[in-house]
This record gives structure tokens, C-alpha cells and sequence, in this order.
């Protein structure tokens, strides 16, 4: 469950980013941010990853409050939660398996428990034959479904992805969202912030509009207006 | 089973940062080393002044010399009321004949130069060595004092005053030694400092994605902390070599040639020495590295 309850958000140089947010995402929705440049989409998606504190107003990711959230409490937070980014983020000198791997590992996971789990997402993302391919000998599709898996990794929650389809071809792009929806049926919620028209319009899920850091449009089945 | 992997990957990680940033780890083990080697050669001088001075003070001597024309009568008086005096141990008597020939004996090769005098034209004269008990200071030179108003007296030497100055030397040493130490630490400590920030910098896309899936603050500076570690080990390591050679250099040579001074064995001190070498190239690379992540843990 994710509750934004007036978040607003200001940044030191006078920006207001968010202007008094109203939003609740209950646990296995599939829910598409959407809007243009500046609307406030990233620094929704910062709030949520807690990169950034809201200025005012409340927001609760399930059992935590991330406007009292203790500093030291953080990392614990961010392993409910699974990022896939625009430009990946995988590092170049590590095979597909020791990047996911790697996600596993710095939260102190037993290495029996990542050998036997990593095989298993990287089938979950039709990837179980490139294990020891580097990121550059994948195409930009296969790279984000690595991206994917790392996010799968600890088994979170909540899958946060920005702007996942910003870098690849459109058919790879639905490749990764019909991804996004197998996980989804799992049971886990996604977000996926773009400014996508044609994805969000195809698959026809929750839709939320961000203007000027207001939500302008909450419509389930919605298209991108 | 978690422990040991964090270790070895703690270390792979902190080898890597220390090889990645070549150049700065260089310059980063090599201040320190200095650090260290000057520091090292500072405590050994201490040491080897604070043998010494124990060897003179241990002497407790006082050696007090009579008026040149005084006659035997007045000479044996004057060893009466010194012996009469407080804190005195012992009290032997020098004549100036047997001081002349104590001379001849140290004069070794230049024997000649007193072969011109004899017992008529003796230029020495009558003294009393005298050992006290103790080192307090204050009956020392209660007696010094004394020694020197008393009548028939010409002159007194105490070696408690060559003491007194080689402590005083000692100070000296100690002050310079001081602010060599706090300079070169401080500059030790800043190019640790642009190091570990360096590591920081060439892996920050690691640690935004070792943030995002959850990795804590101790986790993900624990890499760059053991990087310091490892600064101060390789400087002390090194440092601790140089340091022996320098010092069996030194103690060959005062062997040979400054016979009258005491150097220790390098075998008694070397081990403190490697223990304080050690401890102290690690601190400083711990407070280079907590200092360079001090801003990032904060955020």
C-alpha cells in the first residue's frame, strides 16, 4: 500500500516540485505516472525511493512513513522496493549473473541462496541463457531485463520503474512491459513513471497525470491524454 | 558462512579502489611512510637519550676540586667535613699526583705532552670524588651547595648538571619532534583524504545501485575504510623496513665511532616499534577515510 496524503515538496532554490499530492496505490495495482517534463514525475519517484524527504504532508509505503523514516532505517526501506532505470545502470564488467547477483549480495544474502535464486528470476525475465554475457553483448532490451531482475532480486514488494522503455526500440519496449505485467500477476505493485503515449494508451491500466506537481488525472483503464 | 564472504568481499573491493587510483595510492602510502620513518627515527633518539641520561644519573657523582696551594693537613680537613655532610655515599680521595698519573694514563699516543711535568710543577690539583645516594634534586643541590662554600674549595663538577642538560636537550627534541609530527599527519591525512575520495568518485554509479537495492551505510563504506587500512599497513610495513635499516646504520656507526654513548640493540625496540608503526599508520588511515565519507554518510 502506498498512501501520499498533501505531499508537497520544495526545493531550495523556490521550486515546488509537488503541490499538495492525494494519492493511494493499494498492494498488486499496476499504476502508470504520467506527464510531461517538469510535471513532478522524478521527483515522485525520488519520494518513493526516499532519495528525497517531503517537505510536508505524509507518505506510507506499508509500514513505513517515510516523512519520519530514521536515516538508519532507509536501507531496510529500499529492500521492499525494486528500481529499474532509463539507462539501466548494470556495470559493464560483470557478467548478467553477477550483476543480479550483486543486488543479493550487498544486503548479505548466503551465497547457496543466490546461486540457487539468481538462475531462477533471470528464467522469470527469459534471460536463463545469457548468465555469463557481459551488459555490451546484450541488446538494449535484453539489458533492461537484466536491469529487471536485479530490481526482482530481493524479492520486493513494489517495483518502481523510470522511464524503463526510454532507451529501447518500441517492440523490445513491449517486450519489458508484458514483462511488467507477468510480475504484476505475481502479485507485486508496479509503478511505472513514463511519458510514453503509445505504452500507457496499449495496455490500458491505471493512469495517474501529473501537472505543475498536481494530479491532474487518477482514471483506471485511462489513456494518456 | 556471511561473515567471511563480507570480508573477502570488503578486501576484493578495497584492493581494487587502492589499484584503480594508482597514483594517489602511491602518494598516499609514501606520505605516511615518511610520517612514520621520521617519527620512528624521533622515538628511537628518545630512547637511546633517555638510556643515556639514566647511565649518567646513575653515576651520582660529584667530583670537587681543592685550592692548588693547600697543604696535606688542610686537604685531609676538608675530606673530614665532607664526609660530615648529608646524602654523601662515599668519598674518595684524588691526589694531584695520582691525578697527574690517571692523565698520563688516558693521554694514550700523546704521551709527551706531559713529559715536561713532574711532581715539583705539578698543575693539578687535590680532589675528592664524591658519590651521593639518591637523585632527589633538591639534596643534590643542597649539597652542591655545600660542597661549593666550603673553604679550600676551588671548583665542583656534577655530573647532575650534565644530566640536567642532556633533559633539557631532550625538551627541545621532544617540542620539534611535536610539531614535525602534527604537520606531517595532517598532511598524511589530506591525501588520504583526496584518495579515498577518488575511490568514492570512480564507483559512484556502484554505490547509487548498492543504495537503491537496500545496501547500508556500513556496507558500502566499509570498502573505502579498509582502504585506508590497507594505506596504513603498506606505509607502516615499509616505513618499519626502512626504519631498521636506518637504525642499524646508525648503530653500526656509533659503535665504531662515538664509543662513549650508549645505543640500544635494534632487537629491543624493534617490536614496540612495528606494534606503533602499525597502530598508527591504521588510525590515520581510518580517520583519512571516515573523514572523505564523513559528508556522504551524513546524506
Amino acid at each position: 500500500m502506498i498512501d501520499f496524503k498533501h505531499v508537497k515538496k520544495y526545493y531550495p532554490n523556490g521550486t515546488v516540485a509537488l503541490d499538495g499530492v492525494d494519492l493511494h496505490i493499494d498492494d498488486g495495482e499496476f499504476v502508470f505516472i504520467v506527464g510531461h517534463s517538469g510535471a513532478g514525475k522524478t521527483t515522485m519517484t525520488k519520494l518513493l525511493l526516499r532519495e528525497e524527504a517531503v517537505s510536508s504532508g505524509t507518505l506510507v509505503v506499508g509500514n513505513n512513513n517515510l516523512a519520519k523514516i530514521k536515516n538508519r532505517e532507509i536501507p531496510f526501506y529500499r529492500r521492499e522496493l525494486g528500481v529499474v532505470f532509463q539507462d539501466f545502470r548494470l556495470f559493464p564488467n560483470k557478467t548478467v549473473y553477477e550483476n543480479v547477483a550483486f543486488a543479493m549480495q550487498v544486503v548479505g544474502t548466503p551465497r547457496s541462496m543466490i546461486k540457487r535464486r539468481v538462475p531462477a528470476i533471470l528464467s522469470t525475465v527469459n534471460l536463463a541463457d545469457k548468465l555469463k554475457c557481459f551488459p555490451r553483448e546484450l541488446s538494449g532490451g535484453e539489458q533492461q531485463r537484466v536491469a529487471l531482475a536485479r530490481a526482482l532480486a530481493n524479492n520486493p514488494k513494489i517495483i518502481v520503474a523510470d522511464e524503463p522503455t526510454g532507451n529501447i526500440d518500441p517492440k523490445m519496449s513491449i517486450e519489458i512491459m508484458n514483462l511488467l505485467m507477468k510480475i504484476n500477476k505475481l502479485g507485486k505493485t508496479i509503478i511505472v513513471v513514463t511519458h510514453e503515449k503509445n505504452l500507457v494508451d496499449y495496455y490500458k491500466q491505471r493512469v495517474v497525470m501529473l501537472k505543475d506537481g498536481k494530479i491532474v488525472e487518477d482514471r483506471v483503464g485511462g489513456m494518456f491524454e | 558462512m556471511r561473515k567471511h564472504y563480507s570480508l573477502r568481499y570488503f578486501t576484493g573491493q578495497a584492493m581494487t579502489g587502492l589499484w584503480r587510483n594508482g597514483v594517489m595510492s602511491v602518494a598516499s602510502v609514501a606520505v605516511l611512510m615518511s610520517c612514520l620513518v621520521v617519527l620512528g627515527c624521533f622515538a628511537l633518539l628518545l630512547v637511546n637519550i633517555n638510556v643515556n641520561l639514566d647511565n649518567v644519573a646513575q653515576l651520582n657523582q660529584i667530583v670537587v676540586y681543592c685550592d692548588y696551594d693547600l697543604d696535606e693537613a688542610a686537604v685531609e680537613e676538608i675530606g673530614n667535613e665532607i664526609e660530615k655532610l648529608d646524602y654523601i655515599d662515599s668519598v674518595k680521595h684524588v691526589s694531584k699526583e695520582e691525578a697527574l698519573e690517571i692523565m698520563r694514563e688516558q693521554s694514550g699516543d700523546y704521551e709527551e705532552l706531559y713529559s715536561g711535568i713532574t711532581e715539583e710543577n705539578n698543575p693539578l690539583s687535590d680532589s675528592f670524588e664524591i658519590m651521593y645516594k639518591g637523585t632527589d634534586e633538591t639534596k643534590v643541590f643542597d649539597l652542591e651547595a655545600q660542597l661549593r662554600s666550603m673553604e679550600g674549595v676551588r671548583k665542583i663538577n656534577s655530573v647532575y648538571q650534565v644530566a640536567k642538560t642532556l633533559d633539557s636537550l631532550k625538551s627541545g627534541i621532544m617540542l620539534v619532534f611535536l610539531w614535525f609530527l602534527i604537520i606531517l599527519f595532517v598532511v598524511s591525512i589530506f591525501v588520504i583524504i583526496n584518495t579515498i575520495k577518488l575511490a568514492v568518485y570512480s564507483r559512484r554509479s556502484e554505490i547509487s545501485v548498492m543504495r537503491y537495492v537496500g545496501a547500508t551505510n556500513w556496507f558500502i563504506t566499509m570498502p573505502f575504510i579498509l582502504e585506508g587500512v590497507l594505506i596504513g599497513v603498506f606505509a607502516s610495513l615499509i616505513g618499519f623496513a626502512i626504519e631498521t635499516y636506518i637504525y642499524n646504520y646508525v648503530h653500526k656507526m656509533a659503535l665504531v665511532d662515538l664509543q662513549m654513548i650508549t645505543v640500544l640493540g635494534y632487537g629491543k625496540i624493534a617490536i614496540p616499534l612495528f606494534i606503533g608503526f602499525i597502530v598508527i599508520g591504521v588510525i590515520t588511515g581510518i580517520i583519512g577515510s571516515m573523514a572523505s565519507l564523513r559528508k556522504y554518510l551524513k546524506s
